[in-house]
């Protein structure tokens, strides 16, 4: 498992920080959708933790969810 | 414990501190003062069918934007549960007998309860607390004494590091009747190429103390000897790496690696298994034993695509323990705005997950007793549907009320076959619960 | 939403000045028969003048117009002008922006982020002080309530030169 985490780890980076690949991702001012508050990765922060405890309590797995990204970009 | 113990929820202080580091910055709403605080509450409703498990949960979060990005984040959870939880034990065609965890012995207390007469005149009995309780025929036994209170507490502090970095540092603590919990988190986010990619590095740290009502018993002993110790402990510490990428103007997806070991108590005090015979009778039970160590690593990828005024969000997850536990698991929302500020919001999950190694749905009479063994089916083979709805409106004060329904089904695999007087009897019956939540979140 | 549009992309070096840029911006975008979506600075020679770039989604933008608005009326007799682009993609959420905020300053229209590739905007809200012989003498990135000072400082530096 650990080596495909590495390879699609790799992927992504290598994708983020080729220079001419800032053709990856959008201009500053194309991130409309993005700044949308149901386009966040944490948009539903209750329910997140909620479902996150009856799994947690019902399952052998939990998390997994981070954080960080995303948004408007702004400031 | 189900739904008892929050216990090691590494992830779910990230997710806290998560929620915390990314609304900030985005809510990029209508409202035309920008509003210092925001309030976020929901009232849960859960309940498992057969007579299990039930519980009743408000939650109210408030957030305080300080400007500059800098922001305070306070939650409180209070959890009402009662209901009855299986104990571990298999169905039998006769009636099975228990003690609760707080009784002494598996012979029936002697003497009258001793009665006395509250400040209002109502009568009660003194000894109410049971202690034996009988499971009929048939039925999959449980434990009824289970009801308890819990409350939660947390908290977040996020501020910026300068122009491309973000810090977000937050503790927790919960109490219930035998187990308190205190933990602290911290996590960065730095963004590269112009904010297209995040790259984010989380810790988190938990100490728990397990007071088992009764004392915790000591581990794979026969359970009629109710030999019980005192207290437990367990200590958790887990750290998550994050990259997410905006992929395009309308996609964005994370991609996390998450880590964490819990040393400690892992049994679970109230579970026992029973010892069948070839004949298929049970002529015992063991308490169950759990190793005093877990690590898992886990693998999780989120994609959110704006298709239109609509959002789908769409994730995967793959787990891997050392306890021989692999799990997957799927889950997908589509948001679809029906104008008018509304919204409904589909939703269906799958998860599957092998049973631990140590985990067998009874014991064998004839094998010796092995090292660690459960029958929790938290540890067993099963795979897991859930569906669900939600609705939700803004209102004419710019706040937003919701109402969100999940059915939620669990069904065991690899169930050993019914054999002797076992037959006719539904072994791991799995487990099928609803939550109801509404939901109502506004700002000032 | 369809305005006629000439896709010509400038090629702007780092140190050509606005001048240039406003140039290669007046000729990129057309004139629209209805609003304002050129940016002609040509008019503007003698004034300094705030450039800010904002969006109807950018949460900072609503504390910088207030700013905007307040430093455009105080310093209009020193020859100030302030122009505000903006880059939304859907114009209907831009004018309800503009219906809470009620601005005192020219807005222009640049739904195709053409203006803003001109001047390399790497961040929302971006904001150029251009001064009276139009070269961009000061970028910003972001705007927040500590920037408010050193913004003044810069207006005022520029707006007492010849």
């Amino acid at each position: 498992m650990m080596r495909r985490v590495a390879a699609l780890a790799a992927l992504l980076c290598a994708l983020a920080a080729t220079p001419g690949c800032s053709t990856v991702g959008v201009k500053p001012w194309q991130r409309d959708l993005l700044a949308k508050p149901e386009m966040q990765l944490d948009a539903d922060p209750l329910d997140a933790a909620i479902d996150e405890h009856v799994y947690f309590s019902k399952e052998a797995s939990s998390g997994g969810r981070g954080f960080g990204g995303g948004g408007c970009g702004c400031n | 414990m189900q739904l008892k113990k929050p216990g090691s929820v590494p992830t779910a202080l990230m997710a806290a501190s998560c929620a915390l580091l990314g609304a900030g910055t985005a809510r990029a709403d209508d409202s035309y003062e920008s509003d210092d605080w925001q309030v976020d509450s929901a009232l849960l409703y859960y309940k498992e069918d057969q007579g299990r498990v039930q519980a009743i949960e408000p939650v109210v979060s408030l957030k305080r934007d300080f400007g500059d990005d800098r922001s305070l984040g306070v939650k409180l959870t209070y959890d009402s549960l009662s209901g009855g939880s299986p104990n571990g034990a298999l169905p039998s065609h006769s009636p099975q007998t228990f003690a609760t965890p707080s009784g002494a012995s598996l012979e029936a207390p002697s003497g009258e309860p001793q009665t006395y007469t509250t400040s209002s005149g109502r009568v009660v009995a003194q000894l109410e607390k049971v202690t034996l309780y009988t499971t009929e025929p048939g039925k999959l036994p449980l434990d009824p004494n289970f009801h308890d209170q819990r409350v939660a507490f947390s908290t977040s502090w996020q501020q910026r590091l300068g122009e491309q970095m973000r810090l977000s540092v937050g503790g927790d603590l919960s109490h219930e009747q035998d187990f308190m919990s205190a933990g602290l988190n911290a996590a960065l986010a730095r963004d590269f190429n112009n904010k297209n990619t995040t790259l984010s590095l989380g810790t988190n740290w938990e100490a728990d103390a397990i007071r088992p009502i009764g004392g915790a018993p000591v581990g794979g002993t026969d359970y009629t000897q109710l030999q019980k110790g005192g207290n437990e402990s367990k200590m958790v510490g887990g750290a998550l790496f994050g990259i997410t990428q905006v992929l395009s103007r309308r996609w964005l997806a994370q991609l996390n690696y998450s880590y964490d070991s819990s040393q400690g108590y892992q049994t679970d005090p109230y579970k026992i298994l029973s010892v069948i015979d070839a004949g298929g009778n049970a002529v015992g039970y063991r308490f169950e034993k759990r190793p005093d160590s877990r690590t898992r690593q886990s693998v999780f990828l989120e994609n959110k695509l704006a298709l239109g005024r609509d959002v789908l969000d769409l994730s995967l997850r793959h787990m891997k323990d050392n306890w021989g536990i692999k799990s997957q698991t799927a889950d997908l929302r589509y948001r679809l705005e029906l104008g008018n500020a509304m919204y409904i919001e589909p939703h269906a999950r799958y998860y599957k997950q092998n049973a631990a190694r140590f985990y067998n749905l009874y014991l064998n009479a004839a094998d010796p007793a092995p090292d660690f063994m459960s029958a929790d089916p938290r540890l067993g083979a099963f795979d897991a549907m859930t569906y669900g709805v939600k609705f939700g409106m803004t209102l004419a004060d710019k706040s937003e009320v919701s109402i969100r329904l999940e059915q939620y089904r669990q069904t065991a695999q690899d169930v050993p076959a019914a054999f002797g007087q076992l037959q006719g009897l539904d072994l791991n019956p799995g487990l099928k619960s609803f939550i109801f939540q509404v939901g109502w979140r506004f700002s000032f | 939403m369809n305005r006629p549009s000439c896709v010509k992309q400038p090629r702007v070096a780092a140190t050509t000045f606005a001048k240039f840029a406003a140039l290669c911006a007046a000729l990129i975008l057309c004139a629209s028969a209805r609003g304002d979506t050129t940016l002609d600075l040509a008019a503007y020679a003698g004034k300094v003048i705030y450039l800010d770039f904002w969006a109807s989604w950018c949460a900072p933008c609503r504390q910088s117009f207030p700013w905007m608005d307040s430093v455009q009326r105080d310093y209009l007799s020193k020859g100030l002008v302030v122009v505000a682009v903006n880059v939304d993609q859907e114009r209907a959420l831009a004018d309800r922006f503009l219906q809470q905020m009620s601005p005192h300053f020219r807005i222009v229209f640049d739904p195709k982020g053409a203006v803003a590739e001109s001047y390399k905007v790497s961040g929302m809200p971006a904001s150029f002080i251009i001064d009276r012989h139009g070269t961009v003498r000061f970028r910003h990135l972001g705007f927040r309530d500590d920037a408010k000072a050193r913004l003044d400082a810069e207006l005022n530096t520029l707006l007492a030169e010849k």
